[in-house]
């Protein structure tokens, strides 16, 4: 598992670069866009259903455009939206039931887990076709462990350390002087004096600050240890992990005191609103700035280093697509034909339209002009490993209920030997996976 | 329960409407009586003790609930052991449903029935305050959840009273897990002092007005007369509300899910059985020891207390 773990976060690493680097393939990529072009034409309306939990307002929108732009290919997509955790929370039993003949998913362990249940149809024809489009990173994250392709990638996006250039400068802060992690608690405290919350953190919905626990564990204690301990490998009651929780805390003092009273979109508010200065995200961050000025004033910088042997060399970068239901297996032709679809050009070109800084798995789509959406490509390309997310990483038991349930203990001042000797306890709990 | 309560009812009315007292019964009686008994006892049996009876036995279970039958595997009392031990939302979600039913029937539900007690005496702007205090209960839980955020929101109008509207350093009432239960008790006691009040003054309306006259003559206070009078004469709205009370409390969930999916000090089991059964986590065999936990917990007291009250009914 560790190595192919690391393997596939090589590869989508060189994945990433073709994406920049990538003309390259435009050819070769042209024919499948125009086959689904001709194929079109012939039948006039292709029925398929599509189960979306794209239910924020930003993500609605590209899902409104694509299934527009998949309309005049010839497709009768009749798209159910449905809200984001709720999604989430039923996946199994909607997986179970009578799903929708395609669904958004993530690459990753949870993936796989459905692939290897039955619960969605393998499309490895479809990636005989499509394969030209995508650099092998991306087809080994479609990849189950059958060997199978189960997942067409359609966007990725890193996470990084959010900001206003506004902000930074009238402090004083320069972005590019914070590179260790006493140069980063330094700004905090510049931020601090000027009466601006230094860090912005929202975890009410619970998986928030997952994000900020990976970063802080895979750069103190690296990436091999960081995806033993989410694999359950590595133990909770390592030495390693307490380190981990001990610099996390060297934070608390520079982070706002609601911690646990606002989802990530609150927090980000506080950063939109010049009330802090940075927040730990995703970068769907800038989907809650609405005024385009206020977009172009926002920028990213990599999570600074803390042990100086594993610098900066990792980064989480979580991959969006979709998966064919089993269900879909009743409209086989149809769902097989709207999937090549959504591997074209014409699903990136549409979503593009809406979501000018997206970034795309296609590497037909062109380099992205957005300099925001450039600089998530660079701080990528920087890296040597990509994680997922911990909740793509892990057991969806152990971090969907046990672990998310650990951190906000965490946040809010538990003690952090208690809370390790009770995650490993509770992950010994768990039925053999 | 309710089902083979009604049924008696259906099959005495039955009876005297046909006039056969003492007489057998004709085919067709038999086969109305039959239909009337049977179809709600199937109905009972098939949705309500039949899953509960699957929920039991699930619990000594490992599942994922992916697949056929063939993937439950037996683990005996492993996940009961694990969840008195190693669970660690467990505690805080036994302490908080105690703690819901101790808040509403010590302070809840006492406050409602002494507000339909003073509302009941038609003092000036009755009409208002019954509205008012019901409006809560007539508010959906979304319309609540907004409105006690506003209040109790780190900016919102409790902080700004105080003074300290700052994310780094104002009280957060929600997010501090020793705090917020008390908040959401507030909000629930809000919502259910409405509730058993209208319960309450709807029984007392029907109480015979000569039961008052005649404490009045024998020279009894008013309050008097509700203690000794009135309230035991309640006895059937006194057991509903009872019932209501501790049901409630028991399954309280929404609210709190509401405000942030039930965790950080707002656990409750309820929220751990669906949080463990249906959300991502699917920990059926789990989830399901959780539900017999809680249905140990809701049906005992129950019990118990419709037990002493038929009792001294006969």
């Amino acid at each position: 598992m560790s190595d192919m773990i690391t393997e596939e976060g090589v590869s989508r690493r060189s994945v990433l670069k073709g994406t920049v680097a990538g003309a390259g393939a435009l050819a070769v990529g042209g024919l499948v866009g125009a086959g689904t072009a001709s194929s079109a034409d012939a039948a006039a309306t292709k029925k398929v259903s599509v189960g979306s939990n794209n239910s924020d307002p930003a993500p609605r929108k590209n899902d409104v455009a694509w299934v527009a732009a998949a309309k005049t290919a010839g497709f009768d997509v009749k798209l159910n939206i449905v809200d984001h955790n709720t999604f989430q929370n039923q996946i199994n039993s909607y997986l179970q039931g009578t799903p929708d003949d395609i669904f958004t998913w993530f690459a990753g362990y949870r993936m796989q887990f459905f692939a290897k249940k039955g619960l969605s149809t393998s499309i490895s024809d479809v990636w005989k076709k499509i394969s030209p489009n995508f650099s092998a990173g991306y087809k080994n994250a479609s990849t189950g462990l059958d060997g199978k392709q189960y997942f067409i990638p359609t966007t990725w996006y890193p996470w990084a350390i959010m900001y206003r250039k506004s902000v930074f400068a009238a402090a004083g802060v320069d972005p590019k002087t914070i590179v260790t992690w006493a140069d980063f608690i330094n700004a905090c405290k510049t931020f601090q004096s000027k009466g601006i919350t230094p860090v912005a953190l929202g975890d009410k919905g619970g998986w928030e600050a997952m994000g900020t626990f990976d970063f802080i564990n895979f750069r103190t204690n690296g990436f091999k240890f960081h995806m033993d301990l989410t694999a359950g490998r590595a133990k909770w009651t390592d030495p390693r992990v307490q380190k981990t929780f001990a610099n996390w805390a060297t934070m608390f003092p520079y982070q706002n005191n609601n911690v646990l009273d606002l989802a990530w979109d609150g927090a980000a508010q506080l950063v939109l609103q010049k009330k802090a200065a940075m927040q730990v995200m995703g970068a769907f961050h800038a989907s809650i700035y609405t005024d385009p000025a206020d977009l172009a004033d926002l920028a990213l910088f990599a999570f600074p280093e803390i042990t100086a042997a594993y610098g900066r060399e990792a980064v989480e970068a979580p991959i969006d697509g979709y998966m064919l239901s089993k269900h879909a297996s009743k409209n086989l032709v149809n769902a097989k034909a709207l999937a090549e679809f959504i591997a074209s050009d014409k699903f990136g070109k549409a979503v593009l339209k809406v979501a000018p800084t997206s970034l795309f798995a296609n590497n037909k789509m062109p380099k992205p002009t957005d300099p925001f959406a450039r600089s998530q490509v660079d701080l990528v390309n920087g890296c040597k490993y990509i994680a997922q997310f911990f909740d793509r990483d892990s057991r969806p038991d152990f971090a969907g209920t046990i672990f998310q349930s650990a951190l906000q203990k965490f946040l809010g001042g538990g003690d952090p030997k208690a809370i390790a000797t009770d995650l490993q306890a509770q992950w010994d709990a768990l039925p053999p996976a | 329960m309710t089902s083979s309560t009604t049924t008696k009812t259906a099959a005495a009315e039955v009876t005297p409407r046909r006039r056969r007292r003492g007489h057998s019964f004709t085919k067709t009686d038999r086969a109305v009586l039959a239909g009337l008994v049977g179809g709600p006892t199937l109905l009972h049996v098939l949705l309500v003790w039949i899953p509960a009876f699957c929920t039991v036995a699930l619990s000594f279970t490992y599942w994922d609930g992916i697949g056929g039958l063939d993937q439950i595997h037996w683990v005996g009392l492993k996940n009961y052991q694990q969840i008195f031990t190693i669970y660690q939302d467990f505690r805080p979600a036994v302490r908080n449903n105690v703690l819901w039913l101790g808040f509403f029937a010590l302070i809840a539900t006492p406050l409602g029935v002494i507000l339909a007690y003073y509302i009941d005496k038609e003092l000036k702007g009755t009409k208002f305050f019954q509205t008012a205090f019901y409006l809560p209960m007539v508010l959906s839980l979304a319309v609540t959840g907004i409105v006690w955020d506003y209040i109790f929101r780190t900016n919102g109008f409790v902080n700004s009273v105080m003074g300290d509207t700052s994310a780094q350093t104002a009280t957060s009432w929600f997010g501090d897990p020793n705090k917020n239960i008390w908040i959401v008790l507030l909000i629930a006691s809000w919502r259910h002092i409405g509730y058993v009040m209208l319960l309450y003054l709807a029984g007392m309306k029907s109480v015979d007005p000569s039961l008052h006259e005649a404490a009045a003559i024998d020279g009894a206070t008013a309050w008097y007369t509700f203690r000794k009078v009135i309230f035991p004469s309640l006895r059937p709205v006194n057991v509903i509300i009872i019932v209501i009370t501790v049901i409630d409390s028991l399954r309280a969930f929404d609210l709190v899910y509401i405000i942030n999916r039930g965790r950080n000090g707002l656990q409750l089991l309820g929220v751990l059985v669906y949080d463990n059964i249906f959300g991502e986590a699917t920990r059926i065999g789990w989830g399901s020891a959780l539900a017999t936990i809680l249905f140990a917990l809701s049906i005992v007291p129950i019990m118990l207390y419709l037990y002493q009250t038929f009792k001294r009914d006969n």
